[in-house]
C-alpha cells in the first residue's frame, strides 16, 4: 500500500532509470511516511487543538479531495500522459448533480449522473489523445477549458442551493459517539476504499501491468501485443470518475452548484503525485505515494492555517516541499 | 478562412449596431451572478430611455473571465472604432485600461467607469459609478462589534477575517476598511486573516480549521460570495450557528438562506443591479442629453440582515 515506488522495470525488461535496492524501497517507504509522522508531530506540539480526534477527522475530510483526484491523475502520469481538465470537471460533475436534483431526480441518481458525466470526459480525453493523437497536455487542455464553460452555462455562473438532503453524502458520519468521536465523514470512507481498489487495479491486475508498461516503452508494449489505445481511455476514464466523484463530493459539502470552484485543483493533485514519487516521464508511480503525498499538502496547509502563520507563507512551504521531494527523489535515484 | 467569415459575420453585426445610438457596457466578465444582475440594471435603464431616444441600443460585453485584461482593452478599442455613443466600462485592472480610455476620449467618446477604480487622470472618464467598498467594510464591522456587545456584554476577543483575493482594489477597500474600523472602535482582536481566492471549498476548509484552532473567537467576517458562502457552511457544521458572530458580503440565494436561519447574523449586499442602471443612464445623459454628470456615485449597498430581509429595500438588492 505504502511503497512509493512501482517497479521501474517493465514487463519488457526495459530498464528506465536505475531500479532501487529491496533496501532502497524499504528506506525509501520509510522516509516519505516519516515526513508525513514528523509534520504531524511538530504541528500537534506548535498548533492549538490540531492534536484532537476531531481535528484528525476533519483533516482527512479534507485531504480526501486532493488524495482522490490525485489517486486518478496518477494513473494517467504512468502512462506518461496528464490530465489537467480535472479541475474543471469537478466543478463540471458537482454543478450537474446539483442542476439535476433540483430538477427533481431522486438524490442518489443525481449523484451517479455527476459520476457519469465524469466518465463522458474522461471517455473523451482518452479518444482525443488516442484517435486524434492529440498530445495528452493539449487534449486535457481544452477539455478543461469546454467543461468549465459548460458549468458555467447550465447554472448561468449562479450558485444554485441544492436540495438538503443533496448534504449527506458530504456532512455525514457514522460511528459517531457524540462530542467526543464525531465520525468518520463518508468522503473518507470513500477514499479509503477507492485508494485500496485503485492499489489493486494497479498492481494485481493485467491492466495495471499494462498500464506501467506503457508508460515505460509505449512502443515495446504496442509490439507485445497490448491494445495501447484500450488501455489508455481506461485511465483516462478512471482520472476523469475519480474528478466526478470528487465534484459530487464537494458539490454536497457545500450543498450548492459552483461553477466556478476547484480552479487550480488539478495542479494540487498532480503535485500530491509528485512528492508521492510518480514520474511525469511515466512508468513510476503507486497509489500509496500519492495518497502519502497528498496528506503531506494536507497536513501542511491545515497545520499552517491552525498556526496562524501568514497565510501567503503556506504558499511558498507548500512550493519548497514539492521542488524538495522531486529534488531528493532525482539524487537519490542517482546514488 | 472559417475564421475570416467568422470576423466578416461579427463586422457586419457591428456594422449593424453603429447605426444605432449604441452604448457599449463592457465588464470584467458575463460569468458570474453579479454581472448578470449589472446587466439586468442596463437593460432595465435601455428599457426606459428608448421611450426618449428609439434608436438608442446598449450591448453587453465582457471576456471570458475577470483576468483576461487584454481581452477586455480589444473589446474597448473595438467599441471606439465602431463609433459607439458612450462607453461604460468596469475595468478589471487599475492601469491597463487607462490607454485604451483615454482613447476613448480623444475620439470625443464619453466613458463611464463602474465598479472598480482606474488610475491616471480623472479627466479620461466622465463619472465613477461605484460600491464605496471602504465604507461598506466598516459598516460590517460596525453590524459586527455591535452584535458582539449584545452578545457578550464586551468588544473584548477575538475574530477573524475570511477574505478572498489579497490586493485586488475592492479586497484593499472592504478589508481594509473592517481591519481599520475594528482597531479604532473596539478592543477586538483580528488573530487570522485567510485568503480563499475566492474558492467555496477553500473557504470552507480555511474556516474549519480558523474555528478548531481558535475555539474562543467571538466573530468572523467573510468578505465576499463564494468566502461568504463557504465561510457559513463550515460554522453550521461545526455547530457553531448562532453562537458566534458572522457576517458576509454580497446576496445570493445560499447567503439569504443562512441569514434566514441565523447562521450569518447580517451581510452586505452592493447594488450590481444599481450599477448597470445608473451606469447607463448616466452615459447617456452625457452622450446623447448632453448633460453635466455628477463626477462620482455611490450606488449603495444594503446591510441585510433577518430583521429586513424581506423589505422591498432588501429585495431590490438581493439577486
Amino acid at each position: 500500500m505504502s511503497d512509493t515506488h512501482a517497479p521501474r522495470k517493465d514487463p519488457q525488461g526495459h530498464e528506465p532509470g536505475a531500479s532501487p535496492g529491496r533496501s532502497g524501497v524499504a528506506l525509501d517507504r520509510f522516509l516519505t511516511f516519516g515526513a508525513v509522522v514528523l509534520l504531524f508531530a511538530v504541528f500537534s506540539i506548535t498548533a492549538k487543538n490540531f492534536f484532537t480526534m476531531r481535528n484528525v477527522l476533519s483533516l482527512a475530510l479534507q485531504t480526501s479531495t486532493t488524495t482522490l483526484m490525485g489517486i486518478g491523475v496518477t494513473f494517467t502520469i504512468i502512462t506518461a500522459g496528464i490530465d489537467l481538465s480535472i479541475g474543471s470537471v469537478v466543478a463540471l460533475t458537482g454543478t450537474v448533480a446539483v442542476m439535476a436534483a433540483i430538477a427533481g431526480v431522486p438524490i442518489w441518481i443525481s449523484w451517479l449522473i455527476g459520476l457519469a458525466v465524469g466518465g463522458v470526459c474522461g471517455l473523451a480525453n482518452g479518444l482525443l489523445i488516442t484517435r486524434l493523437k492529440l498530445p495528452p497536455f493539449i487534449a486535457t487542455l481544452g477539455m478543461m477549458m469546454v467543461a468549465r464553460g459548460l458549468a458555467l452555462t447550465i447554472t448561468n455562473a449562479n450558485a444554485w442551493p441544492a436540495p438538503e438532503a443533496f448534504g449527506s453524502l458530504g456532512n455525514d458520519t457514522i460511528f459517531r459517539t457524540g462530542a467526543q468521536f464525531p465520525g468518520i465523514s463518508y468522503p473518507v470512507l470513500i477514499m479509503i476504499a477507492v485508494a485500496f481498489l485503485c492499489h489493486f487495479i494497479l498492481r494485481k491486475t493485467r491492466m495495471g501491468r499494462y498500464t506501467y508498461a506503457i508508460g515505460s516503452n509505449e512502443e515495446a508494449a504496442r509490439l507485445s501485443g497490448i491494445r495501447v489505445g484500450w488501455v489508455k481511455i481506461f485511465n483516462y476514464i478512471v482520472c476523469a470518475v475519480l474528478a466526478g466523484l470528487v465534484g459530487v463530493i464537494l458539490a454536497s459539502r457545500m450543498v450548492t452548484s459552483q461553477p466556478n470552484s476547484a480552479t487550480g485543483y488539478e495542479l494540487n493533485a498532480i503535485a500530491a503525485a509528485v512528492i508521492g514519487g510518480t514520474s511525469l516521464m511515466g512508468g513510476v508511480g503507486t497509489v500509496g505515494g500519492t495518497v502519502i503525498g497528498s496528506f503531506i499538502i494536507g497536513i501542511l496547509t491545515v497545520g499552517l492555517t491552525m498556526q496562524g502563520a501568514n497565510y501567503f507563507m503556506q504558499q511558498i512551504v507548500i512550493g519548497l516541499v514539492v521542488i524538495g521531494a522531486v529534488a531528493f527523489d532525482q539524487l537519490r535515484n542517482k546514488a | 478562412m472559417k475564421k475570416l467569415l467568422l470576423i466578416l459575420v461579427a463586422l457586419a453585426f457591428i456594422a449593424g449596431f453603429a447605426s444605432a445610438q449604441e452604448i457599449a457596457v463592457i465588464v470584467k466578465t458575463g460569468n458570474s451572478s453579479f454581472w448578470q444582475n449589472v446587466q439586468t440594471g442596463c437593460f432595465d435603464a435601455q428599457k426606459e430611455l428608448k421611450a426618449k431616444t428609439p434608436k438608442l441600443s446598449v450591448t453587453f460585453l465582457g471576456p471570458q473571465s475577470e483576468s483576461n485584461i487584454t481581452e477586455e482593452i480589444n473589446i474597448v478599442e473595438s467599441a471606439i472604432d465602431r463609433g459607439v455613443k458612450a462607453i461604460v466600462l468596469a475595468p478589471s485592472d487599475v492601469t491597463a485600461l487607462v490607454p485604451a480610455v483615454k482613447k476613448a476620449k480623444d475620439a470625443g467618446i464619453p466613458v463611464v467607469i463602474i465598479d472598480s477604480l482606474l488610475s491616471g487622470p480623472a479627466s479620461n472618464y466622465v463619472s465613477f459609478l461605484a460600491t464605496d467598498n471602504d465604507a461598506a467594510g466598516r459598516a460590517c464591522a460596525k453590524e459586527l462589534i455591535a452584535r458582539v456587545k449584545a452578545a457578550t456584554g464586551s468588544d473584548t476577543g477575538n475574530i477573524a477575517v475570511m477574505s478572498y483575493v489579497a490586493g485586488v482594489g475592492s479586497e484593499i477597500g472592504r478589508v481594509g476598511g473592517f481591519k481599520d474600523y475594528i482597531a479604532k472602535n473596539s478592543h477586538l482582536q483580528i488573530v487570522t486573516t485567510q485568503y480563499s481566492n475566492a474558492d467555496m471549498p477553500t473557504a470552507l476548509n480555511q474556516t474549519t480549521n480558523v474555528l478548531a484552532s481558535n475555539p474562543d473567537l467571538v466573530g468572523i467576517f467573510g468578505a465576499n460570495e463564494p468566502t461568504a458562502v463557504g465561510m457559513g457552511r463550515a460554522i453550521a457544521q461545526a455547530g457553531l450557528a448562532g453562537k458566534i458572530v458572522a457576517i458576509g458580503f454580497d446576496g445570493n440565494a445560499a447567503l439569504q438562506n443562512f441569514v434566514k436561519d441565523g447562521t450569518l447574523q447580517a451581510i452586505a449586499v452592493q447594488s450590481s443591479y444599481n450599477m448597470g442602471y445608473q451606469g447607463v443612464k448616466t452615459a447617456y445623459d452625457a452622450a446623447i442629453a448632453k448633460k453635466k454628470v455628477p463626477a462620482k456615485v455611490d450606488t449603495g449597498f444594503i446591510i441585510v440582515t433577518q430583521d429586513n430581509i424581506d423589505t422591498p429595500a432588501a429585495k431590490n438588492v438581493l439577486y
